[in-house]
């Protein structure tokens, strides 16, 4: 009731400060009025009785303070004093104070960091309408393991027809195209959308118009730019709508410009629009998104889409055996990361318990040793809550501080954890990636590390509230000064404290651990072929625009056959060659079926599937990838010559069975000439990831099998800015006008790919040894500060003829004691946490032995050193200067 | 003249009280009423009695409401709360038996012990 009435108090005091202020001034200046009117009455002068009124009165502004601070409350005043006496208590023990907030600003630190990343990546929604009623749709084979694949126009345009669990739906597909007139020529990463883009996804457009929905009925060469692209390209020119723009030798009208914040959600350059006649006929690969009706969830589509699968496979025979993927749009972006993320958010956790029990625990040994000061205030008439606000004084500010240090810490480490993580992460299975949130410290971090600092404040207050409260004033007025010795309740809370300390920190070494065995699994995995030295970039023959050079297959393989020419002669070059798509990349995908001639056909309905590889003849040599048996691919294997393909080892094995492949044929169904031998046999590539075993492959000479987009890899030993330049303009001599994109070196696209490995790496590890730190620091304190609590004891002991041998068991006993439960309960614990990140381990079981036993013997270890130390010094106690201590 | 006294510390609230009891009244009325019913025999600090009020206000011993005065001035008005009646009983008991309590030991003879 009187914490209420001064909450109120004080509440009001905020609010009507001004209000208050001036009813004060009033009411005192009445009361100096009067008086003056009563004293001029009996007879003096008004200016005399006005003089004598005030001095009357007494101190005016003394008296207004005061009267001021009883308006507020005392709650105000007593919290200042109980911060005050706090501070000073605080100064006092400099060294006890130095080691909890750097506790605490190590375990909110590591919070903060890891909460920050987190934020960015998970919590955060994109910036469009309904995101979170936004899917992804995707189509799956599972009979070719095919898990996501793009859906075709004609998908689209039958879902579209059909469905009822969605309010819209949206196709889209990535592109790139050249700009060419302003400048030199640029090549432009762009979305082709249907026409509802402006409505699905609420956009509100920075300049200029989206597109409307009628204008897909003819072919329009309309533009939408980025925000971005506008400011580069356009200097933020605001009368850019309407102008016109030369996109692949077309001529294109600007019509809008994209406003900044949906950059993260669309990051191409420009936008250009689907017209009815090409959704009909593009083939596949295409993106779509649906917008779920209200109160759909995504189970309800799935299970829609995937009847209308059975429908459209009746109808169109060739989209018998597939399925639909549905994933929330908001998950899918951070599907990959989001498994490291959740881990590292419960190994925080851990920290910052372990950090608490540490500081609980140090609060503990202390508040024993001031337990003589409590009682006495106690006796003194000290109210209990009085007492109890005094330490969660102490805690909370001593958290506040830890948290303001772990402000800075986690500033600096979430700048170097993003410095291993890449800008963009693969969306898995998808062959595709998405760009990461960029990570920032926010308002939402700040409140929450106030609000975790003082939730940690409180949390460790209590502890030594609970045991201090519970004291016998009178017991511990008639102790000696050192308090009680070995009052067996703060020893228990003590050994509590140990066993959850212990029990924590093993889970967490036991994840780091795990994680450290299986990145250096993932690691010691050959991709198949030799990533160091590696250099990859992508071109784009224009064959889009009418008027193109290149829309003959056979200019096209010639065109990438003159570039090989000039590139291997670029001093530095070991080999090059092209490929249609660089194991790793993410950029593309080929999936196909085939026959083999020589084995009798199939049941009808089943067929056998591969990944295909368009390759240049040195691509085995360049990439490292060894040829097991047969040969590689020559300049003879071009369109004058037999058709040739080679398999790689997995197919071999997959379907060729105790059978020699060399000689025998391959049917390829769709254009690829009908028949063609196998010549050769070359080892598997991990093709989507390390941890994905390598796929059935069949390679094609791209000599007779043409592209119109293709990967250069060049082997090199000369750094790659060095001779990018002269790379380039070996493929300008051959054309002027052709951009060169997705610039990479094979080293930074592995870590690219082990990103999310990597993040949960280091920062697991760092984690693990904070805890095994902290841990260790508090096994230490506790039992140091038993020695010490002990001397008297221990002189004794010795002095009735214990041996030292018997003093360091006794000593070290108290301490590792309470450790071997807590790791007892953390090793139960850990059999059924380490099952959640499994996920995220390669080649080891989430209940490794090795692990587990080799974990229990470190943290084992660490207990035992951290015992000894303090205990050796039990051992050197000298009687006769323990027992004259008194 | 009568001889005054300070009053002793923490009787300010219960002279406060007891005043109020007797009828609302602003600050001045206050403490003319305590210098009128002690017979003059107290000395108050003037301005003290305010910081006392506003304690008192919080407290919800007293209710404060801004009226005008007998001379058409405004003023802040006090009254006495349901609590602030039953504290003044409390302390005017505990008071009575404080002062008797003193009275007979200060009464006391050597014989008596």
């Amino acid at each position: 009731m009187r914490l209420l009435a001064s909450i109120r108090g004080l509440m009001s005091a905020i609010y009507h400060r001004s209000r208050a202020e001036s009813d004060l001034d009033e009411e005192l200046r009445a009361h100096v009025q009067y008086r003056a009117d009563d004293l001029g009455r009996s007879g003096l002068s008004p200016e005399d009785a006005k003089r004598r009124a005030r001095v009357e009165f007494g101190g005016y502004q003394k008296f207004k303070e005061e009267g001021r601070e009883a308006l507020a409350g005392r709650f105000f005043d007593s919290l200042l004093q109980d911060v005050r006496f706090a501070l000073r208590v605080l100064r006092k023990s400099p060294g006890f104070t130095a080691v909890a907030i750097l506790t605490l600003a190590l375990g909110i630190g590591a919070n903060t960091a890891i909460f920050t990343l987190a934020n960015a990546m998970i919590f955060q929604h994109l910036p469009v309408r309904a995101s979170n009623r936004l899917v992804v749709i995707w189509i799956n084979n599972m009979e070719h393991s095919w898990s996501r694949i793009g859906p075709a126009g004609q998908d689209y345009l039958n879902w579209k027809d059909r469905t009822k669990s969605f309010e819209d739906l949206f196709l889209f597909e990535h592109g790139t195209g050249t700009v060419t007139g302003q400048g030199e020529p640029e090549q432009v990463a762009g979305l082709r959308v249907t026409t509802n883009f402006g409505d699905f996804f609420g956009i509100k457009p920075f300049l200029g118009r989206t597109f409307l929905l009628e204008e897909a009925e003819a072919k329009n060469n309309l533009m939408i730019l980025s925000y971005h692209y506008w400011q580069g390209k356009f200097g933020s020119n605001p009368s850019v709508v309407g102008r016109g723009i030369t996109l692949n030798g077309e001529q294109y009208t600007i019509i809008g410009v994209l406003p900044p914040e949906v950059s993260t959600a669309f990051p191409g350059d420009v936008v250009v629009p689907f017209d009815n006649a090409w959704v009909k006929r593009a083939d596949s690969d295409l993106g779509v998104f649906g917008r779920l009706k209200k109160g759909v969830t995504v189970e309800q589509a799935s299970s829609e889409m995937n009847v209308l699968m059975q429908g459209i496979a009746r109808e169109r025979p060739s989209r018998k055996g597939y399925g639909s993927v549905l994933v929330p749009l908001e998950s899918v972006r951070v599907e990959y990361i989001r498994p490291a993320l959740l881990v590292l958010l419960g190994a925080v956790g851990f920290v910052l318990l372990i950090a608490c029990a540490n500081v609980a625990n140090l609060m503990l040994s202390r508040s024993v040793g001031r337990q003589k000061e409590f009682a006495l205030r106690v006796a003194l008439g000290a109210g209990r809550w009085r007492m109890a606000r005094q330490f969660l004084a102490e805690s909370t500010l001593l958290a506040l501080l830890g948290g303001g240090a772990g402000l800075l810490l986690a500033w600096w480490s979430t700048f170097l954890l993003m410095k291993y993580v890449p800008s963009r992460i693969p969306v898995p299975n998808a062959a595709d990636t998405v760009l990461l949130p960029t990570v920032h410290l926010d308002g939402t971090v700040l409140i929450f590390t106030l609000a975790i600092s003082v939730l940690t404040g409180i949390i460790f207050g209590l502890v030594p509230i609970f045991q201090t409260l519970r004291c016998d004033v009178y017991e511990s007025l008639k102790e000696g000064a050192k308090g009680s010795l070995s009052s067996p309740r703060g020893n228990r809370a003590r050994a509590a404290l140990l066993i959850v300390e212990g029990a924590l920190a093993f889970i967490l070494v036991i994840g780091a651990g795990l994680m450290i065995k299986s990145f250096s699994n993932l690691l010691s995995q050959s991709p198949g072929f030799k990533p160091d030295h590696l250099l990859t970039l992508r071109i784009k023959l224009p064959d889009d625009a009418k008027d193109s050079p290149y829309k003959d297959p056979k200019q096209q393989i010639a065109t990438f056959q003159r570039f090989l020419t000039k590139i291997q002669a670029v001093p530095g070059v070991q080999s090059a060659a092209f490929a249609e798509i660089v194991p790793l990349t993410q950029d593309d995908m080929d999936m196909g079926f085939f026959v083999i001639k020589e084995q009798p056909p199939l049941p009808p309905g089943e067929q056998l599937s591969s990944d295909f590889r368009d390759v240049s003849p040195d691509y085995f040599r360049t990439m490292g990838i060894p040829l097991i048996q047969g040969r590689t691919f020559t300049d003879y294997d071009n369109l004058d010559n037999a058709r040739v393909v080679i398999i790689d080892e997995s197919l071999a094995r997959h379907f060729f069975t105790n059978q020699n492949p060399i000689g025998k044929h391959l049917q390829i169904p769709d254009s690829r000439q009908p028949e063609r031998e196998i010549v050769g046999i070359v080892g598997g590539v991990r093709d989507t990831g390390f941890d994905q075993r390598p796929r059935p492959t069949i390679y094609l000479p791209s000599l007779q099998d043409s592209d119109q987009s293709m990967s250069l890899v060049v082997r090199t030993n000369l750094p790659p800015a060095a001779i990018l330049p002269a790379i380039k303009n070996a493929i300008w001599k051959v054309d002027r006008d052709l951009p060169v994109f997705n610039v990479r070196l094979m080293d930074e696209v592995i870590l690219q790919i082990t990103s999310a490995q990597r993040i949960a790496f280091l920062a697991l590890d760092a984690l693990a040894f904070l805890a095994l730190v902290l841990a260790a620091i508090g096994i230490y304190g506790v039992t140091s500060y038993a020695v010490g609590q002990r001397t008297r004891e221990i002189g004794i002991r010795m002095a009735l003829g214990a041996q030292p041998g018997d003093v360091l068991r006794a000593v070290v006993g108290q301490g590792v004691k309470p450790m071997f439960w807590g790791l007892a309960i953390g090793l139960l614990a850990a059999l059924g946490l380490t099952r959640l990140m499994s996920s995220l381990l390669f080649g080891v079981s989430a209940t490794d032995p090795f692990t587990f036993g080799g974990v229990a013997f470190l943290l084992a270890a660490v207990a035992l050193v951290a015992c000894y130390i303090p205990a050796r010094r039990a051992m050197r106690v000298d009687p006769v200067v323990a027992l004259r201590h008194e | 003249m009568t001889v005054q006294a300070q009053i002793l510390p923490g009787t300010l609230d219960l002279l406060i009280l007891k005043a109020v009891s007797l009828g609302p009244s602003h600050g001045y009325g206050i403490l003319l009423r305590i210098e009128q019913i002690s017979g003059k025999a107290l000395l108050i600090e003037q301005g003290a009695l305010y910081p006392a009020l506003f304690r008192l206000v919080r407290q919800g011993l007293l209710k404060a409401n801004w009226g005008t005065s007998d001379n058409n001035r405004r003023a802040k008005f006090y009254d006495l709360t349901a609590a602030g009646l039953k504290r003044l009983r409390k302390e005017e008991e505990s008071w009575n038996r404080l002062v008797s309590a003193i009275g007979t030991a200060l009464g006391a003879r050597p014989e008596e012990i």
